[in-house]
């Protein structure tokens, strides 16, 4: 509850503020939040299944939005940044999808 | 808070049996503990398992401390996290959505430019123009002033004309070619019914040999040189494209000009091309018209290897 409330008031928030990216920032933005949208619907998929913990939840967020960044951000300075974050899209948007299936399956036992 | 948890999922946990390659107890039977266990995103996907075995771990540990709930502290920074999602999802979307009018306003400043840049380029070729008359005017008053000057002065201008290096006007005739009209007349595919380079080659040239004094094609003068070629769709004029319908203005007598032109090799060939394709194909007499001169270009001679210049 608390959760969904926040993620409400987190979306008004970046609407209203309008909080603008910084140049060097904004390669990183889009593979940051595919991470946080996987560390998202595991913690979902964990909470439908009754092993959610907010400990594991937090690191795997933070860890995962950062390592993403990181990764994309070693992959600029190689000359192989675009084929990086396909590869960050690709093994995240898998994972995102096998938990959305298991949610799917939760919620609808379908 | 806590629900069932998945059997499954113990094994990945701290406490769960070591043993490559033997049954673990209390599994589903027929489940082995892997040796590639650390590739597991392929297999943990096809055997639906949580992706992220971190939860089955605190959740055996939590089992094994007794279900202590959460502090509230935690909880908190979990609703940071989520608002943190949301900020992202919402400054990602308006990223987006600011990107757009800036990708349009890009392609409209390029657009500005190129056409600022082609107002350049015709102001100076206007400039260039007016400095020309002025030159050959100061020339001719310089050439006037003894017998040798006058007769020079009347090569050149023999010369000049013939290069195309000065305006011409007077009586012409004027030919005007253009596509068919976009269903075929005879049903034909639709490049049949274009106007080639080669049409205007040879409408040219026909009209050379019949005596025309000067021609050029929409207003673009034709010098000795000058290619008429094709590049894709368009028709190049000196590598300017020019498109339909084109007007050839031949200058010289227009009684005489179609006298030569009418039944000529080129009138013959447009008039089949007309009849055949349904290429728009007309002449007419023009009392006055009047060409520009064409940017003169510098002849450039070959000789023989070894030679000096």
């Amino acid at each position: 509850m608390f959760a969904l409330i926040g993620l409400v008031a987190g979306v008004l928030l970046g609407l209203f503020l309008h909080p603008s990216v910084p140049l060097w920032l904004q390669p990183y933005l889009p593979i940051a939040i595919v991470a946080a949208l996987d560390a998202m619907f595991g913690g979902v998929r964990a909470r439908l299944e009754g092993v959610f913990d907010e400990k594991t939840f937090v690191v795997s967020f933070v860890g995962n939005t950062i390592i993403a960044a990181l990764i994309v951000f070693l992959g600029d300075q190689l000359g192989v940044g675009s084929q990086l974050s396909t590869g960050v899209v690709v093994v995240l948007g898998v994972r995102i999808f096998s938990n959305a299936a298991a949610i799917r399956r939760k919620l609808f036992g379908a | 808070m806590m629900g069932p948890v998945n059997v499954r999922d113990e094994r990945d946990g701290p406490d769960a049996p070591d043993g490559a390659g033997r049954p673990v107890q209390g599994g589903p039977p027929g489940r082995w503990r892997r040796p590639d266990a650390s590739m597991s995103l392929l297999s943990d996907l096809f055997e639906g398992r949580l992706a992220d075995p971190g939860y089955a771990a605190a959740a055996a540990r939590r089992r094994a401390a007794g279900n202590a709930p959460a502090p509230r502290r935690l909880r908190a920074v979990v609703a940071l996290s989520l608002l943190l999602v949301g900020v992202l999802l919402a400054v990602a979307g308006a990223q987006v959505r600011r990107g757009e009018p800036v990708a349009a306003r890009q392609r409209a400043r390029l657009v500005d430019e190129i056409h600022s840049r082609t107002r350049e380029t015709d102001a100076l070729s206007r400039r260039l123009d007016r400095l020309r008359t002025e030159t050959s005017r100061l020339r001719a008053a310089a050439l006037a002033r003894s017998a040798a000057g006058r007769r020079a002065d009347r090569d050149l201008a023999a010369a000049e004309t013939a290069a195309a290096a000065r305006p011409a006007a007077g009586p012409a005739l004027v030919v005007t070619l253009d596509d068919a009209r976009r269903p075929g007349a005879s049903g034909a595919a639709g490049d049949d019914g274009r106007v080639y380079d080669q049409d205007l080659q040879i409408l040219v040239n026909g009209l050379w040999a019949a005596g025309a004094t000067a021609v050029g094609i929409n207003g673009l003068r034709l010098t000795p040189t000058s290619a008429i070629r094709t590049a894709g769709e368009a028709v190049l004029v000196d590598y300017r494209p020019l498109t339909g319908p084109y007007q050839v203005t031949a200058l010289g007598d227009p009684g005489a000009l179609r006298a030569g032109f009418t039944g000529s090799a080129a009138d013959q060939r447009l008039a089949a091309l007309r009849d055949r394709y349904g290429l728009r194909y007309g002449v007419a007499d023009e009392g006055r018209a009047r060409l520009p001169a064409a940017a003169p270009s510098a002849p450039r001679y070959a000789r023989p290897a070894g030679e000096k210049e």
